[in-house]
């Protein structure tokens, strides 16, 4: 409850459209009680009026007739209200995520399946989105329409008004309490399974082929049956707690129908009250166990509505692993960039220790080393990806933690070694280091990175459509398409680790030294393991021992 | 109705053979519940009538009290039951057809054209499949109620009362045919909007791949701006939808309502004799009984219009599942694990007039080319990147269609039983798959049930045992998805052990060390190298100092393959 208490802003954004479709769920609740007592009432009343022309009928009738309208409209009108407020509060709640999202990039978290983190983006918004539809909103209807009707069963037939609202509020409070309260631990474990089903759907399409290669399909597919096995498992815990649950309200409405019976009997008997009146009023006791229908259901939706909270915030609402300064400094003209004794790890022993190193404005170095010696590590820290444990890095002579980071990303461009092309044209995926960017640009940092010849040759030229992952292109191909986008962005320092992985060595040689020509005023640092063709780069660093060399 | 509907809708009920007795208790026990209200709508308006009309005694009533708890108790518990029994059905058939649709997924060829998107396969067989939940545990018992409860209603009544009999029996069937005719529209849209919400969670898949890279070009907020522009179109699609399906639920509340307030004023008026339609008067027990059915007559249909969106979100999600992995399958593909053979020494590999295309056949990457593998040779495949060699190897373990013929000890490829081809060719993929699972795990994927001992072995060869001991859980390491944290040559290094706890005779390696220093690729290479003796060997590298290990080496230059004389060994060469 508390973490989705903590979505109560977003709520709130759609107040106006919730209160009306709250209220109009009322109008329908409480002319579909009326209809009923009213005929009650009335056909009773006829049944025992002697004088039969002398009843009045108009007023009856035509309350039959006005309850049914507005109940029709009503319903209409509540159920459009509610739907539309809650899809406006759907896209609201996307966006909040992915805000929340960026900051906190790389999430620290490594259990972070990728599949799991489309489930949350998909299905636990979805869950949370819907909860005030299908769970606040009835349950709030319930208590208003119970509490009306005891009311006028305390003024009406006061003996019945505490058994029926005693048995309406165990229906519509404590028998959904309690299902919250047991089935928390399986609606926490229907999520948790589905994300398991789906990272195993992902698993299996994605690694395919080692699959088919190694023969383990047959595991693959028994792990899966198993997975969805459990998701079916856990599916049928909630729902067996739900059916108890339902029976529960089901047998409170009996036993407030049945002892009102009772009860209104004895009181008529003793003459307390009318006859009719006490047709109306138990056919509208009958009637308003309506409301408590769909209660149970909707419990089952809030406890899945709440695990879905819980998880979204604990991804959403986690510290940022870096902040940006409350006032940042200026970004320097000057690219300068320095590093001061920095040491850092993770957790382990340290990956760089106390590292010194200073590239002048359009400087070109190389940086090799053995593989995890920390090269990577060092280039995410140039783009504040994360912090040294000890240590100062400078840009310009203003240290990193200074700036703000959108500053510093806009001045140094990364090429990593998961650099991802985007299922979308090539024109696209290049835009995205820089949105301005007309063709004759995209033109030349194609070809700056040596594809410009491939795109040019492909049917749809730049609105070739990649695929995902880059699939309908080779690795190689795919790698040259995440250069040419970053050479395209306008940063002013370039990163680029391993950008010849997928190169053949003559590629290789006419990459460094189409580097060498292309970016000649920009900062480049590359991570290689190529031998470096001479004169294409200033200097050759070796980082070996978390410590740099030439 | 259009065929595709018609289509999707046997689909649709073609599963419910996988429900079991679960279905028919799903269904059962509502018609019960139905009969009992009868019985108990009748004591409770002879109760009321008896009390209210001849003053009976109230201990002369006080059985029927009893008998009318008992029996509100006994339809509740038939409620809880049949709705539990539903979940059931609905669940067992959702598993089935997840087993079915993952296995016939894996079934197929890895590099087929018509393979799904990942991001689009796990929505549908996680999200789509259960988008049919509702009509198996809800819809269909429904359905079952609306046909036979109205009938069964009317045809009681109408003996008692012709009027209220006939009333009951021609508006609640016509109900049916408005809601019908309202839902039409509601299908299509419907439809429409499956295919919007599966776009989007493609969407939502394929840049949360990359929102590092997102993040560091500074698109946040243009990428925030355009999942809410999404979201919001999501958004007007599905009012549109609910404008019309909501209409055929508003036509239901007509007639319900319409039906409650004309038993009323039938009954009031024939009271105060202002209609004599009857030939026998009417008491007042059977007046209310009337009255007490009415809404009752209409319940099953409302409770049908309440679950009526989940058959068309089942019938769309069926169309959707077809869409994206196609036609659904009767019984999930026989899948199962091919056992290692021992070894039966080195294969040799032979094409000739080979061609290759890329997936989408729109490009030619061998044309007529020709190759000659000797058994135990150990054979560097070169060429630029993206001239094919990936394509080549892939083709050779016989996961990419081709033309001409490819050979495998003088065998054609396509007469080699799976089991013994898997068994006997081994490959390393340029992208190897990093499962979710510790590091451990990821390597006995090679060998499923391989020893501690065994993967201990394969750790050490591929050079993953030194950065592995260093982490705290040593080879128990957890890996993310993708194998996030990890390097890309410590990925490559894992995948490469699998290798070692196969007994292939032949080897297919495509790009092994891309991402390892000289250093290390000669240390990988020497371990390699001595494992592979007296097997067959082919590495697809651009790598000269890999090529320069092996004992041959061919080209792919000009959609020819051509041998080509091996570069001199010394270390990390220029070309």
């Amino acid at each position: 409850m508390k973490a989705l208490l903590a979505f109560r802003s977003l709520f709130l954004s759609q107040v106006r459209g919730f209160t009306l479709a709250l209220i109009l769920s009322l109008v329908t609740l409480a002319a579909g009680i009326a209809l009923l007592g009213t005929s009650g009432w009335f056909i009773t009343a006829a049944a025992l009026t002697t004088a039969g022309l002398a009843f009045n009928l108009f007023v009856p009738s035509s309350l039959v007739r006005g309850f049914s309208f507005i109940r029709i409209l009503a319903r209409y009108g509540e159920r459009l209200s509610g739907h539309d407020a809650t899809l406006r509060l759907l896209s609201g709640l996307r966006g909040w995520l992915f805000a929340r999202l960026f900051p906190r990039l790389p999430l620290a978290d490594r259990s972070l399946r990728h599949g799991d983190l489309v489930s949350r983006l998909t299905s636990d918004v979805d869950a949370l989105d819907t909860a005030f539809l299908v769970a606040i909103g009835p349950i709030a209807a319930a208590l208003v329409i119970g509490a009306a009707l005891t009311a006028l069963l305390a003024w009406l037939l006061p003996g019945a008004a505490w058994l029926y609202g005693f048995c309406y509020g165990v229906a519509v409070l404590v028998v959904p309490t309690g299902l919250v309260l047991t089935s928390r631990a399986a609606g926490n474990a229907v999520v948790q399974r589905a994300a398991d089903a789906r990272a195993a759907v992902l698993d299996g399409i994605e690694g395919h082929a080692d699959l088919t290669v190694f023969g383990v399909l047959g595991t693959a597919q028994s792990g899966f049956a198993a997975t969805s096995r459990h998701l079916a498992a856990v599916r049928g815990r909630l729902s067996t707690l739900t059916a108890i649950a339902g029976f529960a309200v089901q047998a409170l409405a009996a036993l407030a129908l049945a002892g009102s019976l009772w009860l209104g009997l004895s009181a008529f008997a003793a003459g307390a009250i009318d006859g009719p009146v006490l047709a109306g009023l138990l056919l509208a006791i009958a009637g308003s166990f309506e409301a408590t229908s769909t209660i149970v259901r909707s419990v089952g939706k809030l406890t899945t509505a709440m695990a879905a909270a819980e998880r979204l915030t604990a991804i959403a609402e986690a510290p940022p692993a870096i902040v940006d300064p409350a006032t940042p400094a200026a970004l320097p003209a000057d690219t300068t960039l320095a590093l001061t004794g920095v040491t850092f790890g993770y957790g382990g022993p340290p990956v760089l220790d106390n590292l010194d190193l200073a590239v002048a404005i359009g400087e070109h170095i190389a940086i090799t080393g053995p593989s995890g010696s920390g090269k990577s590590s060092l280039l995410a820290l140039l783009l504040r990806l994360a912090d040294p444990q000890s240590g100062r890095i400078t840009l310009g002579g203003t240290a990193l933690p200074t700036l703000r980071q959108a500053d510093i990303h806009a001045s140094v461009a990364l090429l990593s070694q998961h650099s991802p092309l985007f299922n979308d044209t090539i024109r696209a995926n290049l835009r995205i280091a820089r949105p301005d960017a007309d063709d004759d640009a995209l033109w030349a940092a194609l070809a700056a990175a040596g594809i410009g010849d491939f795109v040019r040759a492909l049917p749809a030229g730049l609105d070739t459509m990649v695929g995902e992952g880059g699939r309908t292109v080779s690795v190689g191909q795919a790698r040259r398409l995440c250069l040419a986008r970053v050479l395209l962005s306008p940063a002013k320092i370039l990163l680029l680790d391993e950008p010849t992985a997928a190169l053949d060595r003559p590629a290789e040689v006419a990459f460094f030294e189409t580097l060498h020509q292309a970016a000649q005023d920009r900062t480049v640092i590359v991570v290689t393991h190529a031998a470096i063709p001479d004169g294409t780069m200033d200097r050759v660093l070796t980082l070996r021992n978390g410590a740099l060399t030439s | 109705m259009t065929d595709t509907d018609r289509h999707n809708a046997k689909t649709l009920s073609s599963l419910r053979q996988h429900g079991g007795p679960w279905l028919w208790l799903s269904i059962l026990a509502p018609l019960t519940a139905g009969a009992l209200l009868v019985w108990q709508a009748w004591t409770l308006a002879a109760v009321l009538g008896s009390a209210i009309e001849t003053g009976a005694a109230l201990d002369t009533l006080t059985p029927g009290i009893a008998l009318i708890l008992a029996l509100l108790l006994a339809r509740a518990a038939l409620a809880a039951i049949g709705d539990r029994a539903g979940t059931a059905a609905a669940e067992a058939i959702k598993a089935q057809l997840r087993a079915t649709l993952f296995s016939h997924l894996l079934a197929r060829s890895p590099r087929a054209a018509e393979q799904p998107q990942s991001g689009a396969a796990s929505a549908a067989i996680v999200d789509q499949v259960e988008a049919l939940d509702g009509f198996f545990a809800h819809y269909l018992p429904a359905m079952i109620q609306a046909a036979v409860l109205p009938i069964a209603f009317g045809a009681i009544i109408l003996p008692l009362d012709w009027l209220a009999g006939l009333l009951f029996l021609v508006t609640a069937p016509l109900i049916p045919v408005f809601m019908a005719l309202a839902g039409w529209g509601a299908q299509i849209a419907t439809d429409r909007q499956a295919r919007a919400l599966s776009l989007l969670t493609g969407r939502f898949a394929d840049r949360l791949r990359g929102l590092v890279t997102l993040k560091l070009f500074g698109r946040a907020e243009a990428e925030t701006a355009g999942i809410v522009a999404a979201s919001d179109e999501l958004r007007r699609r599905t009012l549109r939808v609910l404008r019309i399906a909501f209409l055929s639920s508003a036509v239901l509340e007509f007639f319900a309502a319409l039906g409650v307030a004309g038993i009323a004023l039938y009954v009031g008026l024939t009271f105060i004799d202002y209609l004599h339609l009857r030939a026998s008067p009417l008491t007042l027990e059977l007046g209310l009984f009337l009255l007490l059915m009415a809404p009752e007559v209409y319940n099953p249909l409302r409770l049908l219009a309440a679950h009526y969106h989940d058959r068309a979100a089942a019938k769309s999600a069926i169309g959707e599942i077809e869409a994206q992995l196609g036609k659904l399958p009767e019984a999930p593909a026989p899948l199962a694990d091919i056992k290692p053979m021992p070894g039966t020494g080195p294969i040799g590999l032979t094409a000739t007039g080979l061609t290759l295309r890329t997936p989408d056949a729109a490009r030619v990457i061998l044309a007529n080319a020709d190759l000659t593998i000797a058994p135990g040779d150990h054979v560097a495949l070169l060429g630029p990147s993206g001239i094919g060699k990936s394509t080549l190897l892939e083709a050779v373990a016989r996961l990419r269609i081709h033309e001409g013929e490819i050979a495998l000890d003088r065998r054609p490829l396509a007469d080699w039983p799976e089991a013994e081809l898997r068994a006997r060719v081994t490959m390393l993929g340029q992208k190897p798959r990093i499962f979710a699972g510790s590091i451990a795990h990821n390597i006995a994927l090679a060998r499923p049930g391989a020893s501690t001992s065994d993967i201990r072995h394969a750790a050490e060869r591929a050079h993953v045992a030194p950065f592995a001991d260093a982490l705290p859980d040593g080879l128990d390491t957890i890996l993310g998805e993708g194998g996030l944290g990890l390097s890309g040559g410590q990925a490559q290094r894992i995948a490469l052990a699998r290798i070692y706890l196969r007994d292939a005779g032949l080897i297919l390696l495509d790009e092994p060390t891309a991402h390892l220093d000289a250093e290390l690729e000669q240390a990988v290479l020497d371990d390699l190298k001595s494992y592979a003796r007296g097997r067959t060997l082919v590495i697809a590298t651009h790598s000269l100092a890999v090529a320069a290990r092996m004992g041959r080496a061919w080209r792919i230059a000009g959609e020819a393959l051509l041998p080509t004389p091996l570069p001199a060994r010394k270390g990390k060469g220029v070309a």
